[in-house]
């Protein structure tokens, strides 16, 4: 194969090559004083060649880069000795001295992350000259762990960046924060950007399946990634203008290099997930739940007499008396046991990459396939990816990048919600409630065997990514780039509740076909200048962007089937059938001016105008300026010889972003709605109109002030550097429905009218712990901490079901809003609430603003280990200091007649003197009546040995006889450990709404544990 | 070179001259709000749609009726939002979301009734749109708001009077608490107003003058008017159009619909559906099984000579070997069950009361007996005044069994106290949302709460 593409891809650069080794003689003759140094630039470990090094000419602009098989050839007239400087992304930068003769470079595998290209907005830049705040990850840290979409797999990669994974379904979406949470209303997920194309990172998802949302971003292959730059601070935001202020996530997928020859690699593992059993509920045993199924019914009864409840007809009394039998009689059923599994995940990707003189490419193909660890649901994605760049003549450059994927779901119900969930049905029938009986079912749950058996809901979606563009060089250092991309999503869902599915012998079945199709298109145009005079360099852009984005659904319902054979709307009785349309513009100017004087001191603008479709017509326009400036003291001559200082710079930048996710397309208009129906005559629907919503000609997107402080450094010639940033984030112009008093038919209409502020310190470090030819330990740490306060908000605003979330100036967001339990009355039984009134009772004004949902710090921590042949990488990651609500204990601790309890319900008060948390069981008063109670509020603080990857590498000689450049055998374990105070997981959330984050667990499979075993090979 | 900078400066310019009209984007299944009724079209679009907000869940679909069923003695809720609880147990907290939200849905249909009050009068009529409709579609706005009120006043005492639209932010209605005699003028205000312009015709779905007189009779009934509640429920009675239909479920079971039992029902179909039946019926037959008859109401319906043929508004299912008894009134798995407002044999018993009342007690026998026939069951025994209003109270209760009359019958007649053992008569009104207090100064919070 291999022999076959490089015949077939470098056959004309190759002929080029050897007529320039056959010229080079006469060429070196022609001019007397030249002299010609020619060498070969290799990896230093395996002697692999490298090709598209470059090597310098120390103090000289004479640059070459190395030809396909690593090698390089430097005219220049002055003598030897020469000192050559090599440069190659993820190595170390070396200098060697070279005499004249031929010459062989060896490059050790880089530690030193300054002379990283880092990819900035509309444009690259090297890591040493940044003056904003930017994360890079690269590619071997998103394509490892069975999760979807590769922004799963960031959690603890980089400071600043807060990435939690609420539930343990494959492909579904994640909440990722960079410095903190900055809306109430509107999104506060950064922009994802992936080669330039602006991607949707709104789920399609229309069906209401109670928890989560899938993420648009699974239409990704993690393995076409090349590298991931995350955009922080307003220096690096900014020029995203409206869109920014949540951080920015840059994508850059393999493109291949010039002068590189075809190199084939193959990824394949398999593996399975599994249940970590310390996260899932700890159900009591039949005779147990029997047991408290009396014990609350006679209680009650002793309450409240009219009930008629006593121990004469509790429920669990000998069969023979009418009962269900004695509680000793009961078995235990265990459900969560036949609906977990072990699920077979399996990853295949085969990639292409090279290039030639003038063209450059990347082919890369995956199939991936994520059973979760429950029944039914499976995610998986087959997915083609072309890069191409190409010089069409000497000035002018083209290019495509391209991604198609297919993206399937087998979904279920599951979060809040009692119908048709899978998992909610399984924890939440009794366990002495028999698995087949006719109705093993309560609560208004589904007999879970029936579900399992008949579960048939599943999405397509089909994702075109891609961008065209022409770049053109003008004048030396001025190029004209223009671009056109498109993002679109083809969205696909389907349902069919069959006839004993709840929901379906409702209706005598019902199918649901919905189709979204979502598609943005963006047209860009960019102006840049680079030139450098003397010691002065100098970077400007200028450009402007033409952005649409329409999103249209359609979606039809048919109920009344002939039976379950028949599943299409067509077959249905009575249909009924819905559409939707929407579209939002944005045109943009846009500008950056980068200048530096001796790499020394830097001086960066920024500034973006955003017109939106969406603002009110007295605000269209938004500008987001930004400034900031860099010092790098370490080229400062008092330091050039400070041996083991090997960088330090300081940074500083201030500017304006906003944030316009939220504000749906026509928020700022007052409007009507159609489709608000009633009929003149009995049996005859006409056509009726409603006030919609109250429309507001002054909104505009929300605005974030943002300063950052920072510093880089690096100690002992690279081998440890470090990064602090702290930063205050001050946001205006919030986006909240201002509730409005009812009286006027409306609830609330959208202005501007909250601020936010978020301040916060991030930390990491890496070094080279030991470095010998066989041995090396390298370390990557990273800590962050973020403060997030509401500074104003006028009306305090509740959220979810029972209000359990409060939003209120003075307090971060997300607040929980609970009565507090201080404790057990010891003498009754009865549940002491703070403020609680002399008769026991507790009214609104008694519950506090309790616990914080947002961590004091997180991180993470890796260890990467290699030894020889061997290579092992530890990443732990952590959270502390924030709480979680679990709904999972406040549905389980309850009425044990009507569904599940947990084991804590055994703690229970029963006799006077009893010390517990646990009030006395009883449906009669406070003690299981009040939703809201800090009872069921836990520390959710955690540490989490997120991923474990263990690799062998064959040696050269055996990969040799393989004809094969590198074969790498590997282990990943992802969750295998968990510490945490948490009972359930403690990332886990009810939904995908991000004001429902510190309510976790109910519905919810935790996340699982993963082994996979794999290989990867470059032939 | 030149070409480029010719295409550029080309790109440049087109881009910027077609800023303002790439940046004008509107929706197409919603008008902007300045243009919403503007002929007889828009005008009649518009009146439905007030209809379509008075039978939504959050009204008569569900959430307010709720408010009297759980308070009642007939119908509590045992489901996962335990906080409904509150109300069968009188000890409501002014945050419990069923209350904000009746509040919100009521309000919402004012605004739509205001709405068409203001924009439909200076219409010009056509030969399509022409006065007679014009006249309809005015009075039809005054019942909705009538009722609304009436609603209103009956569960939170005087509230704030909102009489024309809000249509901008700007101008949000800024008013006291009217005093309870207030709001109640205000209903009679405009039922008056609706009797002047409604057709004298039958629609069960919507309101004719009839339906105005049917309102109009209840709501004399809670003024303790007896000669007028006497003289319009007459109206209605003595009307062929309205029958009591034999068997009692002959108004609702298979299917049942606009029957000439019905004075005012709302009508729903599987685009615009009723929540009760999901609410009402248990797993197996589609629902959740959350709101369910009470013990009580069970044995008195079950009771031959009390419930009669009545027993069909409940059906048996057997959980976990447990037999128990769910509502049936509401049934239809698509949500087309009607919301049965008016039904006649209400002005039978408004009119037994009223004369029982006035010491017409031969009268008030009669009617109450048809009631009773009907139902399958021997009249009545009962012969002194008191006892006789006692068998209406009793007789209403069984009747009305899952419709939203039980608690208000007990209020209005002072009995809530000794029936359902309230401990003050703070609890006879509910408390005012405690969001709408947050949000507005001139609202204040009734006594008690």
């Amino acid at each position: 194969m291999e022999i076959f593409l490089h015949a077939k891809l470098t056959r004309v650069p190759l002929i080029y090559f050897y007529l320039a080794v056959l010229l080079l003689p006469f060429a070196a003759a022609a001019q007397n004083e030249t002299h010609t140094i020619t060498g070969t630039v290799e990896d230093a470990g395996n002697h692999q060649t490298l090709p598209g090094a470059t090597v310098t000419l120390k103090g000289t602009k004479n640059v070459v880069a190395t030809n396909k098989s690593g090698k390089f050839t430097l005219n220049t007239t002055q003598s030897p000795p020469y000192v050559l400087v090599v440069n190659y992304i993820g190595y170390d930068r070396t200098e060697v001295t070279a005499t004249g003769d031929a010459i062989t470079i060896g490059l050790k595998t880089g530690n030193n992350q300054l002379n990283d290209v880092v990819v900035v907005g509309y444009g690259t830049q090297k890591k040493e000259d940044l003056t904003g705040s930017v994360a890079k990850i690269n590619d071997a840290d998103v394509n490892k762990i069975p999760v979807g979409s590769f922004d799963a797999q960031l959690q603890g990669t980089a400071a600043g960046l807060q990435v939690t994974n609420p539930s343990g379904v494959p492909g579904q979406s994640i909440f990722v924060r960079v410095r903190g949470t900055t809306s109430i209303n509107s999104s506060s997920d950064p922009l994802y950007v992936v080669d330039g194309v602006f991607l949707n990172n709104t789920s399609l998802q229309t069906l209401s399946l109670g928890g989560g949302s899938t993420s648009p971003l699974a239409d990704i292959n993690p393995a076409d990634i090349e590298s991931i730059d995350v955009l922080k601070d307003a220096a690096a935001t900014a020029i995203y203008g409206s869109r920014g202020a949540n951080g920015v996530v840059l994508v850059t997928t393999k493109h291949g290099a010039y002068n590189n020859k075809p190199r084939v690699t193959l990824d394949i593992s398999g593996g399975w997930v599994q249940a970590d059993r310390s996260t899932l509920p700890k159900l009591v045993t039949g005779p147990q739940g029997a047991e408290l199924a009396n014990e609350y019914w006679v209680n009650s009864g002793i309450d409240n007499p009219a009930l008629n409840q006593t121990v004469a007809n509790e429920p669990f009394r000998p069969v023979a008396d009418g009962g269900l039998g004695t509680p000793d009689q009961q078995q235990t059923f265990d459900r969560i046991d036949d609906l977990l599994r072990h699920g077979g995940v399996q990853d295949y990707n085969v990639g292409i990459q090279g290039g030639s003189d003038n063209t450059k490419y990347y082919v890369g193909a995956g199939y991936t396939d994520q059973n979760a660890l429950i029944q039914v649901l499976d995610f998986s994605r087959e997915s083609l990816k072309f890069n191409f760049d190409t010089k069409v003549s000497k000035n002018v450059t083209i290019g495509v990048s391209n991604e198609i994927s297919r993206s399937y779901r087998s979904q279920a119900f599951d979060g809040d919600g009692p119908s048709v969930n899978l998992w909610n049905s399984a924890i939440s029938t009794a366990t002495y409630t028999p698995k087949y009986a006719a109705n093993g079912t309560s609560n208004g749950t589904d007999n879970i065997y029936i579900l399992m058996a008949n579960y048939d809901v599943h999405t397509i979606s089909l994702r075109e990514v891609g961008n065209v563009y022409a770049e053109a060089k003008i004048i030396d250092g001025l190029k004209f780039k223009t671009s056109f991309s498109v993002d679109y999503d083809n969205y696909d869902e389907s349902a069919y509740w069959d006839t004993e599915t709840s929901i379906g012998k409702a209706n005598n079945g019902e199918a649901i076909s919905a189709l979204t199709q979502n598609s943005t298109w963006t047209n860009e145009q960019t102006l840049t200048y680079q030139k450098d005079f003397g010691i002065h360099h100098l970077n400007f852009l200028l450009g402007n962007s033409f952005q649409s984005n329409t999103d249209a659904l359609t979606s039809a319902t048919g109920t009344q089937f002939a039976n379950d054979a028949y599943r299409d709307i067509s077959s249905a009785a009575v249909r009924t059938a819905t559409q939707t349309w929407t579209k939002a513009t944005l045109a943009s100017f846009f500008g950056r001016f980068d200048y530096n004087i001796a790499s020394k001191y830097y001086f960066d603008a920024s500034v973006r105008a955003d017109g939106s479709s969406k603002f009110g017509v007295n605000n269209q326009w938004g500008y987001f300026p930004a400034f900031s400036v860099a010092w790098r003291l370490k080229q400062e001559s008092f330091l050039q010889n400070v041996n083991w200082l090997s960088d330090l710079k300081f940074r500083a930048s201030y500017g304006i972003t906003g944030n316009q996710a939220g504000l749906t397309n026509f928020a700022a208009k007052g409007l009507w709605n159609g489709g608000s129906g009633y009929a003149d005559v009995y049996g005859t629907p006409a056509p009726g109109t409603a006030p919609y919503q109250l429309g507001n000609p002054n909104l505009k997107w929300e605005q974030t002030a943002q300063t950052d402080l920072g510093f880089d450094a690096a100690f002992l010639n690279n081998r440890i550097s470090v990064t602090f940033d702290v930063y205050d984030k001050q946001t205006t112009d919030l986006l909240v429905l201002d509730p409005v008093p009812e009286i006027s038919g409306f609830s609330n209409y959208y202005t501007n009218d909250a601020a936010m502020s978020n301040k916060g310190y991030e930390f990491a470090i890496n070094s080279v712990n030991i470095h010998t030819d066989k041995f090396t330990w390298s370390t990557g740490f990273n800590i962050s901490g973020n403060k997030n306060l509401i500074t104003k908000l006028n009306t305090p605003i509740t959220d979810y079901t029972r209000n359990w979330v409060i939003m209120q100036q003075g307090y971060p967001m997300n607040s929980f809003w609970l009565y507090q339990q201080t404790g057990v009355n010891p003498q009754t039984g009865a549940v002491i609430f703070a403020g609680q009134s002399a008769n026991g009772t507790v009214t609104a004004a008694d519950r506090k603003i309790i616990g914080s949902v947002y961590p004091k710090g997180y991180g993470g921590i890796t260890n990467t280990f290699a030894y020889k042949n061997f290579d092992l990488s530890i990443l732990f990651t952590y959270q502390f200091g924030n709480d979680e609500l679990n709904l999972n204990r406040y549905f389980r601790e309850r009425n044990p007649s009507s569904g599940a309890v947990d084991t804590y319900v055994l703690n229970a008060w029963t006799t006077p003197g009893q010390i517990t948390d646990i009030p006395r069981l009883t449906s009669v008063g406070n003690n299981y009546g009040i939703d809201n109670s800090t009872r069921y509020l836990e520390n959710a603080s955690f540490l989490r040995l997120k991923e474990l990857n263990f690799g062998y590498t064959l040696p050269q000689s055996v990969a040799q006889v393989l004809t094969v450049q590198k074969v790498r055998l590997y282990f990943v374990g992802a969750n295998l450990f968990l510490w945490t105070k948490y009972t359930g997981d403690p990332e886990s959330s009810v939904t995908a709404d991000p004001n429902a984050q510190g309510l976790g667990s109910f519905g919810v499979p935790p996340q699982p544990k993963s082994f996979q075993f794999g290989i990867n090979a470059t032939l | 070179m030149k070409k480029t900078t010719y295409l550029i400066l080309g790109v440049l310019a087109l881009a910027t001259a077609s800023c303002k009209k790439f940046l004008d984007v509107n929706p197409v299944d919603q008008v902007s709000d300045s243009q919403t009724i503007f002929d007889g079209n828009s005008a009649q679009t518009a009146v439905r749609g007030i209809y379509n907000s008075l039978e939504s869940n959050n009204y008569y679909g569900y959430t307010f009726q709720t408010l009297g069923f759980f308070s009642g003695d007939n119908i509590k809720y045992v489901g996962s939002q335990t906080v409904n609880q509150q109300l069968t147990n009188h000890d409501v907290s002014s945050d419990l979301a069923a209350i904000n939200t009746s509040w919100a849905a009521i309000y919402t249909v004012i605004n739509q009734a205001n709405n068409v009050l203001a924009k439909v009068p200076p219409l010009a009529t056509t030969a399509t749109f022409t006065p007679a409709l014009k006249n309809q579609l005015i009075g039809e706005a005054y019942f909705l708001r009538a009722l609304s009120y009436f609603d209103l006043a009956r569960t939170w005492g005087g509230v704030q009077l909102v009489l024309t639209p809000t249509t901008a932010a700007s101008s949000l209605p800024n008013v006291k608490r009217s005093s309870l005699a207030a709001t109640y003028a205000q209903v009679l205000s405009d039922l008056t107003q609706a009797e002047a312009l409604l057709p004298n015709t039958t629609n069960r779905i919507r309101a004719t003058l009839k339906t105005a007189y049917a309102l109009h009779a209840r709501y004399a009934l809670y003024q303790q008017d007896w000669p007028t509640a006497i003289s319009y429920a007459t109206k209605l009675i003595n009307d062929n159009n309205y029958k009591l239909v034999t068997p009692y479920s002959g108004f609702f079971a298979n299917n049942a619909a606009n029957t000439s039992e019905s004075v005012f029902e709302l009508y729903y179909n599987t685009t615009v559906t009723n929540e009760e039946a999901s609410q009402w019926q248990p797993s197996g037959n589609g629902g959740v099984g959350w709101v369910v008859p009470t013990s009580s109401i069970v044995s008195l319906l079950l009771d031959p000579t009390v419930g009669g043929n009545r027993s069909a508004l409940i059906e048996t299912v057997v959980s976990q070997g447990v037999t128990s008894y769910f509502g049936n009134l509401y049934y239809r798995t698509a949500g087309t069950d009607p919301a049965y407002l008016i039904r006649i044999s209400e002005l039978y018993l408004i009119r037994a009361e009223a004369e029982a009342e006035t010491g017409d007690l031969t009268d008030a026998t009669t009617d109450l007996n048809a009631i009773r026939t009907r139902a399958g069951i021997a009249p009545t025994t009962a012969t002194t005044q008191s006892d006789l209003l006692l068998a209406i109270e009793n007789e209403n209760r069984v009747e009305f069994a899952f419709e939203d009359h039980r608690w208000y019958d007990l209020v209005r007649t002072g009995r809530a106290q000794a029936v359902l053992g309230l401990t003050s008569t703070d609890q006879l009104l509910l408390p005012v949302p405690y969001s709408q207090l947050q949000v507005d100064p001139n609202l204040t919070q009734n006594p008690g709460y």
